[in-house]
C-alpha cells in the first residue's frame, strides 16, 4: 500500500570500503578505548568502595572488633523503649547473641519499630558507650514472607 | 481438602508435561523433526493449561478461605477485601512460585506459538529450554514448596497480610515486576536455541528483540510502580533505597536496556553478533541471580523474605543456567565473529556502543555494590555498601549516557560527513539556554548544572527529529496531517523510541531535581505553630482520631496556603498494634511537599517534612517510556516494513 514513502532521514548504508573488507584495522583503536573505559569504571567502583564502604556486624562482632568508623549493626530491640519529642527522638537497648548496646536515635522511626523485632542501625559507637545512629531500619517479622518496609532512606 | 489434591495433581501433571516437551524439543532441535516438534510444543501447551488450573484452585481455595491449606493460612484472613485476598496468590513464597511458572508457561506458550511456522529447529530448542526452566520451577513446587501443603487441622481464620501490603499498589506492582522476571527467560530461551541450532542471522534477531521488549517493558512498569509504591506507602520521603532487592530488578533492565539499542546494530550492519547473544543471556542470568539473593536470604536486605529451603535450589538453578550459557556461547564462539567490524569514531553504531559499554558498566557497578557483602564476608568481615555507593558509581555513566542520548540519534550510520556544529546544533543551543537559565536562577549544585542542559538537549534532539518528520510529511502528495499519520505510522519505532527517550528524560529531570533539590526538616509542633521548608510554610491545626473496621487512625490537621494536609498514623489492634505511617502528599509538577506524622505526645506532633523538587516527572516519564515502546511496537512489523527504505538520498548532514 505505501511501501512508496520513503523514510525521512536514513541515509542508506553504502557498500563496505575496502578497509572493511579487508578486515579493517579498528580494532586496535577499540581495544584502547575499551582498556580506557574499563580503568575508568574499575577506578570508579574501587574508589567509591573504599570511600563507603561499612562493615556489616552483630554486637559481639562489633564489641570485638571496635572500629572508629561507620559501622552497620543487627540487633534486636529490647523492651526499654524511651520516645521523646513527639516520636523523633528514641533511645533502647539493642541486643544480640548476648552482649547488647545502648543505641540512641533521631528521625523517623519505621512504623514496625517495637521491641521485639531486629533492626539494623547504622552510625558509630561513641566515647559515651552510646551508639549514636544515623539510620534505623527495621527487618520485617518473616511471618509477613515478602513484606517490606523502610525506616529510612538508606544512608 | 479436595481442592489441595486437586491442585497438587495439576501441578504433578505439568510437570510430567513439560519434561516431556523437553526431550522431544531436544530431539526435534537436532533432527529438524517437525512432527516431533509439534509433540514438544502440544505438551507445552498442555503444561501451560495444568498450570493454569492449579492457580484456579489456588485463587479459589483463597477466596474461598479454606484456611486448612497452609498458605492460605498463612497469607491472608476473613477481613480482609476480596481483591487483596487474590492478591495474596503471589503474596507469599510458594504462591509466587506458582505465578511465575504461570506466566512463564503463558509467555512461553504465546512465543513459541509465534515462531513456530518461521523455523522448526530454533523453536524446538527454545521450546527445550523454556519447559527445562518451567520444570525447574515445578520441581520446587512439587517436592520442597507446594502451595498446596494441608495443615493437620483446619484453623477458623488466617494469619493475614501485614497492613503495608494493604493497599492498592500491591495490586499491580508484584505481579508485573514477576512477570518481568519471568519473562527474561523467553529471550534468553531464543538465544540459546539459535546458538544450539547455528542461527545467528536476522530470524534470530527479529523474534528475540520482541520478547526482549515485551520483558523489558514489563520490567519498566514493575520498577516505575515499585518505586511509586515506596514513595506513596512507606513513607520514608524517598522512592529508591538501593536496597539488594530493588537492585536485583534494575540489573536485567539494564542489561535488556543496552540489547534493545545493540539488536539494532546487528539489523542494520551484522555486526555485534556474539555481544548480542552476552547481553540476552546476562539479562536472564541476573534475573536468576536476583531471584536467588532474594529469596535464599543471604544478603542483609530491609526486604526481609522468609527464611526458606529454597536457596540451595535457586543456586543450582543459576549455576546450570550459567555452565549451560557459557558452554553454548563458547560452541558456537567460531561462528559470531563479526564478518564487519565497527568503525571507531562518530556513528550511530558508535554511539549504540558507547551507550551500551555504560550501562554495561553501571550493571557491574550496581552488581558489585549488591554482592559486596558476600564477596567480603568469604574472606573476612562482612562490607556492606549504601546510597552514597552507588550515587558515586552511577552519576557519571547517567551524565554520560544523557549525552549519548542527546547526540546518538542525529549521527547517521557508518560516519559523520562534515558539519559538526550543523548537525548538533538544535541540542548544543538547547543545553546553552538551559544552562544560563539555571546559572541566572542561581543553581550551583554542579550535578543539576551537568545533567539538566544534557536532558534539554536530548529533548531537542527529539522534537527536531520528530519536526523533520512532519516537514518531510508536508512534502509529500496529500493533505498534512494525513501524510504526517502515514510517515509516523510507518516509522513507528522510529518514533516510538524518541517517545521512550522523551520518557527517560523527564524520569533523569525527576531524580537529578529530586536529589539536587530536596529538603527535609524534623520538626515538634504545638497547635498553632509554624514551619518553614523550602518556600512552603506549613501551620499544624491539630489532632484527631478516627476508628475504622479494622484499624485505628490518627490524624493530624495541617494547613499549607489554603489546603489542608491530613498525614496520620494507622494502628491495627488485630495485628499486633502495629502502626502504619500514612503519608499526606501535595503533589504539583514543580515540587512535592510530603508530610509525615512521626508521632503525638504531650510535647506536641512529630513531623517530617520533605520537599522533593520534580518527582512527578519520574511518574510521568515512566508512563511515556512505556507509551513509546507499546506505540513502536505493538503491531507486527511486516517483512519488507522491518526495514525503513532510504529514498530520500540527502544525508543528515547535507540537510
Amino acid at each position: 500500500m505505501t511501501t512508496t514513502i520513503p523514510s525521512p532521514t536514513e541515509t542508506p548504508t553504502p557498500p563496505p570500503t575496502l578497509r572493511e573488507r579487508m578486515g579493517g584495522r579498528g580494532w586496535i583503536k577499540w581495544l584502547v578505548l575499551g582498556a580506557v573505559v574499563a580503568v575508568c569504571v574499575g577506578y570508579l567502583i574501587v574508589s567509591a568502595t573504599g570511600s563507603s564502604a561499612e562493615y556489616y556486624q552483630t554486637i559481639p562482632e562489633m564489641r570485638s572488633h571496635p572500629s572508629s568508623g561507620n559501622v552497620r549493626v543487627l540487633g534486636t530491640v529490647q523492651d526499654d523503649v524511651a520516645r521523646s519529642d513527639g516520636g523523633l527522638h528514641v533511645r533502647f537497648t539493642a541486643a544480640e547473641g548476648g552482649q547488647s548496646m545502648p543505641v540512641d536515635y533521631r528521625g523517623t522511626v519505621p512504623d514496625i519499630f517495637k521491641p521485639g523485632i531486629q533492626v539494623v542501625v547504622d552510625g558509630r559507637m561513641g566515647s559515651d558507650g552510646v551508639f549514636h545512629a544515623r539510620t534505623l531500619e527495621a527487618k520485617c517479622p518473616s511471618r509477613f514472607s515478602s513484606a517490606q518496609s523502610q525506616g529510612s532512606p538508606t544512608g | 481438602m479436595v481442592l489441595a489434591e486437586l491442585g497438587s495433581a495439576f501441578l504433578l501433571a505439568s510437570l510430567v508435561l513439560v519434561v516431556l516437551s523437553a526431550g522431544a524439543g531436544v530431539v526435534a532441535g537436532r533432527q529438524g523433526d517437525g512432527p516431533l516438534a509439534s509433540v514438544a510444543r502440544r505438551a507445552f501447551y498442555a503444561a501451560a493449561v495444568g498450570l493454569v488450573g492449579a492457580s484456579a484452585v489456588l485463587l479459589v481455595a483463597l477466596l474461598s478461605r479454606d484456611f486448612s491449606l497452609a498458605y492460605v493460612f498463612e497469607h491472608s484472613d476473613r477481613s480482609l477485601s476480596l481483591p487483596l485476598t487474590a492478591a495474596a496468590f503471589y503474596g507469599g513464597q510458594e504462591g509466587s512460585l506458582l505465578y511465575w511458572a504461570l506466566l512463564l508457561a503463558l509467555m512461553g506458550s504465546a512465543s513459541i506459538a509465534a515462531s513456530a511456522a518461521a523455523s522448526i529447529r530454533l523453536t524446538a530448542y527454545a521450546n527445550a529450554v523454556l519447559a527445562g526452566i518451567v520444570a525447574f520451577f515445578l520441581v520446587v513446587m512439587v517436592f520442597v514448596a507446594s502451595p498446596f501443603s494441608l495443615l493437620p487441622a483446619a484453623p477458623t481464620d488466617g494469619l493475614g497480610l501485614t497492613p503495608l501490603l494493604r493497599d492498592g499498589g500491591m495490586l499491580i506492582h508484584p505481579p508485573f515486576l514477576l512477570a518481568g522476571y519471568s519473562a527474561f527467560a523467553v529471550p534468553f530461551a531464543f538465544a540459546i536455541a539459535a546458538l544450539l541450532a547455528g542461527r545467528d542471522d536476522a530470524a534470530w534477531v527479529a523474534h528475540t528483540r520482541r520478547y526482549a521488549l515485551v520483558a523489558w517493558g514489563l520490567q519498566s512498569v514493575g520498577l516505575v510502580l515499585g518505586m511509586w509504591w515506596a514513595y506513596h506507602v512507606l513513607g520514608w520521603g524517598g522512592y529508591w533505597g538501593w536496597d539488594p532487592v530493588e537492585n536485583a530488578a534494575l540489573m536485567p533492565w539494564l542489561a535488556t536496556t543496552a540489547y534493545i539499542h545493540s539488536a539494532q546494530v546487528q539489523e542494520r550492519r551484522g555486526t555485534l553478533r556474539a555481544w548480542n547473544f552476552g547481553l540476552v543471556i546476562a539479562a536472564f542470568l541476573l534475573s536468576a541471580l536476583g531471584t536467588f539473593l532474594v529469596r535464599s536470604g543471604i544478603l542483609p536486605s530491609v526486604h526481609s523474605f522468609a527464611v526458606s529451603p529454597l536457596g540451595p535450589w535457586f543456586f543450582g538453578f543459576l549455576s546450570v543456567s550459567i555452565v549451560v550459557s557459557g558452554a553454548a556461547l563458547a560452541w558456537r564462539s567460531d561462528r559470531l565473529r563479526s564478518p564487519l567490524a565497527v568503525e571507531p569514531g562518530a556513528s550511530r553504531e558508535g554511539a549504540f556502543l558507547l551507550q551500551n559499554v555504560l550501562l554495561v558498566a553501571l550493571t557491574a557497578a550496581v552488581l558489585w555494590g549488591t554482592v559486596l557483602p558476600l564477596v567480603s564476608g568469604m574472606t573476612g568481615r562482612e562490607l556492606v555498601v549504601g546510597a552514597p555507593y552507588y550515587e558515586r558509581t552511577a552519576t557519571p555513566f547517567l551524565v554520560a549516557v544523557l549525552a549519548v542520548l542527546a547526540v546518538g540519534p542525529l549521527l547517521p550510520w557508518r560516519r559523520v560527513r562534515g558539519g559538526w556544529l550543523r548537525l548538533l546544533r538544535w541540542p548544543l543551543a538547547a543545553a546553552a539556554l538551559t544552562l544560563a537559565a539555571l546559572v541566572i536562577g542561581g543553581v550551583r549544585q554542579p550535578g543539576a548544572l551537568l545533567a539538566l542542559p544534557l536532558v534539554a538537549a536530548g529533548l531537542a534532539t527529539c522534537v527536531a527529529e520528530y519536526g523533520r518528520g512532519a516537514a518531510f510529511a508536508a512534502r509529500l502528495a496529500g493533505p498534512w496531517p494525513l501524510t504526517a499519520v502515514r510517515v509516523a505510522a510507518r516509522n513507528r519505532r522510529r518514533y516510538g523510541a524518541y517517545l521512550a527517550h522523551i520518557g527517560m528524560l523527564a524520569v533523569a529531570a525527576g531524580l537529578v531535581g529530586s536529589h539536587a533539590w530536596q529538603q527535609t526538616r524534623q520538626v515538634t509542633l504545638q497547635p498553632g505553630q509554624s514551619v518553614t521548608v523550602g518556600s512552603h510554610t506549613l501551620t499544624y491545626e491539630g489532632i484527631g482520631t478516627r476508628s475504622e473496621t479494622d484499624h485505628t487512625a490518627l490524624i493530624a490537621r495541617v494547613r499549607m496556603g489554603d489546603e489542608t494536609l491530613e498525614p496520620g498514623r494507622l494502628t491495627y489492634p488485630s495485628l499486633g498494634g502495629q502502626a502504619v505511617t500514612t503519608a499526606a502528599i501535595r503533589s504539583t509538577p514543580l515540587d512535592d511537599v510530603y508530610v509525615v506524622l512521626a508521632g503525638a505526645d504531650g510535647a506536641g506532633a512529630a513531623f517530617t517534612v520533605y520537599v522533593n523538587p520534580l518527582v512527578t516527572w519520574i511518574w510521568v516519564g515512566g508512563a511515556l517510556l512505556v507509551a513509546g515502546v507499546l506505540l513502536g511496537n505493538l503491531v507486527r512489523p511486516q517483512p519488507q516494513e522491518e526495514r525503513a527504505p532510504a529514498g530520500l538520498g540527502a544525508t543528515v548532514a547535507a540537510r
